[in-house]
């Protein structure tokens, strides 16, 4: 049976995810992750309002916790991260610090871009993560990083996080296109939660089969129930392995959803773009939930091991939040200059400065040819 | 003294770039060929290999990201665009992206990508294959603007931008790519912002972007003969625009006329004008005078296009009709 939102939800409860066959760290690290990623989230969205510190638009990541944190666990530090908007749990996922998120979400000096970007268009390239708001704009520059590395003979690869509404835009299909033409270290990671905003993938798409699609290209593709968080990791796993082995690109289509509205966090269920059941389903089965579930029954988690895990998280967030509220605003002397790079320094060092010469106007203008 | 056209001038560039520095790549669309667009990537392929010098699909938009990505791990792409109309299709690259990589990275990650835009111009290019749009990338922060005229400024401000930390974009006018002059062998520089200027006439300043400033130096030549002396000054890049010669040229002549290639309406001629006015308007001898292209899209047939494309004819007429009104 062919994975889709509407075969997932029409199966009932998931039942299949499986703690066995994995390290006991690894597990412990998955779950980790998305307990933070989600205290994270909710304490943003509980601070938000009517503080209205916090003033750009924010793409909170409830419900979609267990793509990064699988990818937490593969991507090494000199790898590639390229994300669009909903981009909190890649951002952590590079191991990007806290305190930089948020104060940069606060407009601060101290934020990841000194108040330049907020949340959506956040970057860090000390950690080589690159977010972007543009739907579809960042998978081409990740194909493009994934040249750059195979043609400086690196191991590392470029990840691309997206949503399937990247694979609304032609640029997305010519960026897929070129991956596999020149066999690019990329892997495409695909968050399918169903909607783009408020309008769902069929009312988008005319067929609900972007993994065959992408496949007709010439690139692996794995569909797989994004909120199994063992399952998500092995598959990233699998496939960060074989790219970075040079053997091509490969597409990761995770079935997930999200539990917030799309932006900010304002719910937006009074639009009515979703049925409640719909919601229901993926609420009973959470990543966190389901991984959580298996760790009790395994003695891997107990209530007082997660009460320090919590005790611990907790603390960084409170940090980070006071760390941002109490860090300064930025300020501009040049405007101009901020768009421009002071730096000629190569330039300096390899090319002489020019002296006038005389040009003749009485030449005859170039017909133009063919080529 | 060493002649090259402008196109082996561009061909000479990229070579030399290229060897100086193993991170130069050169992107675009029949690159590797032997015509290798209009001559100016001829041998490149042969020289450098199929890993530098890349055929890339029609997938103008793709290219520039990945230009942009590749530029991320150090590396220095250059695009080139057979016809600047083809490039429409990179415009979210380019806008959202290329432009705004440092600004919305607090300066620490630049994206040193060099884009070559070819425009054409006659033999019926039409609508479709005679935009020049330079006004329009130069009203975009972020973006290094270059229209060089000469041989000589061309493999200056390419060089300057491939070795430049800033995405620059290197508008070239077909019409100029036979015509020459002298090119000296080492890599040089021409910078950005730094207009030239021909001639020390005070009656005039002419003020010329790219194509038009062969039409305006056979301009001022005919002036002479009214006894009019006029100075030329060809911008060379626009962005960022060396508004300090500009107004330099103008408080000595106290007149100016702008020769734009470009559409009339909302160009860099309405910039350039205020620039000069900014400062310099209660001391013009005349209200400005700007020659364009009419706020037409390009038409195809031969009388049409001579109607169409400012010549040194009817620039000189426009002048001394100004002048006599004046």
């Amino acid at each position: 049976m062919k994975l889709s939102h509407e075969t997932i939800v029409q199966s009932g409860p998931y039942s299949e995810v499986s703690i066995e066959g994995f390290d006991k760290e690894t597990v412990l690290k998955l779950y980790e992750f998305m307990v933070r990623l989600r205290r994270c989230e909710k304490a943003l969205m509980q601070e938000y309002h009517p503080a209205d510190e916090i003033r750009c638009p924010v793409h909170f990541t409830v419900g979609q916790e267990s793509v990064s944190a699988g990818l937490s666990q593969i991507l090494k530090e000199s790898d590639y991260m390229f994300s669009h908007h909903r981009l909190h749990g890649y951002f952590l996922a590079k191991k990007a610090p806290m305190r930089a998120l948020f104060a940069e979400m606060y407009g601060r000096e101290t934020g990841a871009n000194g108040g330049k970007a907020g949340s959506q268009d956040i970057s860090m390239s000390s950690v080589n993560f690159f977010g972007g708001a543009i739907v579809a704009g960042t998978v081409g520059i990740a194909v493009g990083t994934a040249m750059g590395l195979k043609i400086k003979g690196s191991s590392s690869i470029a990840v691309t996080g997206f949503g399937e509404g990247a694979a609304d835009e032609g640029a997305f299909w010519e960026a897929v296109n070129y991956a596999v033409l020149s066999r690019l270290p990329v892997l495409f990671v695909c968050e399918n939660n169903l909607y783009a905003t408020f309008s769902p993938q069929h009312k988008r798409q005319a067929r609900d089969n972007l993994s065959a699609r992408v496949g007709a290209f010439g690139v692996e593709t794995h569909s797989i129930f994004g909120n199994d968080a063992t399952a998500v990791y092995d598959t990233l796993a699998y496939a960060a392995e074989k790219v970075r082995s040079g053997k091509g690109p490969i597409f990761i289509e995770a079935y997930t959803y999200r539990w917030n509205g799309h932006v900010g966090p304002e719910g937006d269920d009074d639009v009515g773009y979703r049925p409640a059941a719909e919601l229901k389903y993926w609420k009973q089965n959470c990543p966190i939930h389901l991984l959580e579930k298996k760790m009790y029954e395994a003695g891997l988690i107990t209530d007082e091991i997660l009460d320090v895990m919590l005790e611990k998280i907790d603390a960084e967030i409170a940090d980070a939040f006071a760390f941002a509220k109490s860090s300064p605003f930025p300020d501009v002397e040049d405007w101009e200059r901020m768009n421009y790079s002071p730096d000629e320094s190569l330039a300096d060092r390899l090319l002489l400065d020019a002296k006038p010469v005389d040009f003749d106007q009485y030449q005859e203008f170039a017909i133009p040819k063919p080529y | 003294m060493r002649e090259l056209t402008f196109a082996e001038s561009i061909n000479e560039a990229l070579f030399q770039v290229m060897d100086l520095s193993n991170e130069v790549l050169v992107l675009g669309q029949l690159v590797d060929y032997q015509p290798g667009v209009f001559g100016t990537t001829t041998g490149l392929f042969e020289k450098f290999g199929k890993e530098r010098v890349r055929d890339f699909p029609v997938s103008e938009s793709a290219m520039t990201s990945a230009a942009i990505g590749a530029s991320l791990v150090g590396l220095r792409p250059v695009l080139v665009h057979q016809r600047l109309d083809f490039m429409m299709y990179s415009l979210d690259a380019i806008v959202n992206w290329l432009s705004l990589w440092r600004f919305k990275s607090n300066g620490e990650s630049g994206a040193p990508v060099t884009i070559r835009a070819v425009v054409g111009k006659g033999w019926g290019q039409g609508p479709q294959h005679s935009k020049s749009l330079h006004s329009w990338f130069a009203h975009l922060p972020g973006l290094r603007v270059a229209v060089p005229a000469t041989a000589y400024d061309v493999k200056g401000l390419l060089m300057e931008s491939i070795l430049g930390e800033d995405p620059a974009i290197i508008i070239e006018n077909r019409s100029l790519f036979s015509m020459k002059t002298h090119v000296p062998e080492d890599p040089y520089r021409v910078r950005f912002g730094q207009a030239c200027i021909f001639g020390k006439g005070t009656d005039l300043s002419i003020i010329c972007i790219g194509v038009m400033v062969p039409v305006a130096l056979r301009v001022a030549a005919m002036l002479v003969e009214k006894d009019i002396r006029a100075q030329v000054v060809d911008l060379r890049s626009l962005s960022p625009l060396d508004k300090e010669r500009i107004c330099e040229s103008v408080a000595q002549t106290r007149r100016f006329v702008v020769l734009d290639p470009g559409w009339e309406a909302f160009g860099a001629s309405g910039e350039i004008i205020s620039v000069v006015c900014e400062e310099l308007a209660g001391e013009l001898e005349a209200n400005p005078l700007r020659v364009c292209l009419p706020n037409s899209h390009t038409p195809m047939s031969s009388a049409l296009e001579a109607m169409y494309y400012p010549t040194e004819d009817t620039v000189l007429q426009r002048i001394l009709e100004w002048l006599n009104i004046n």
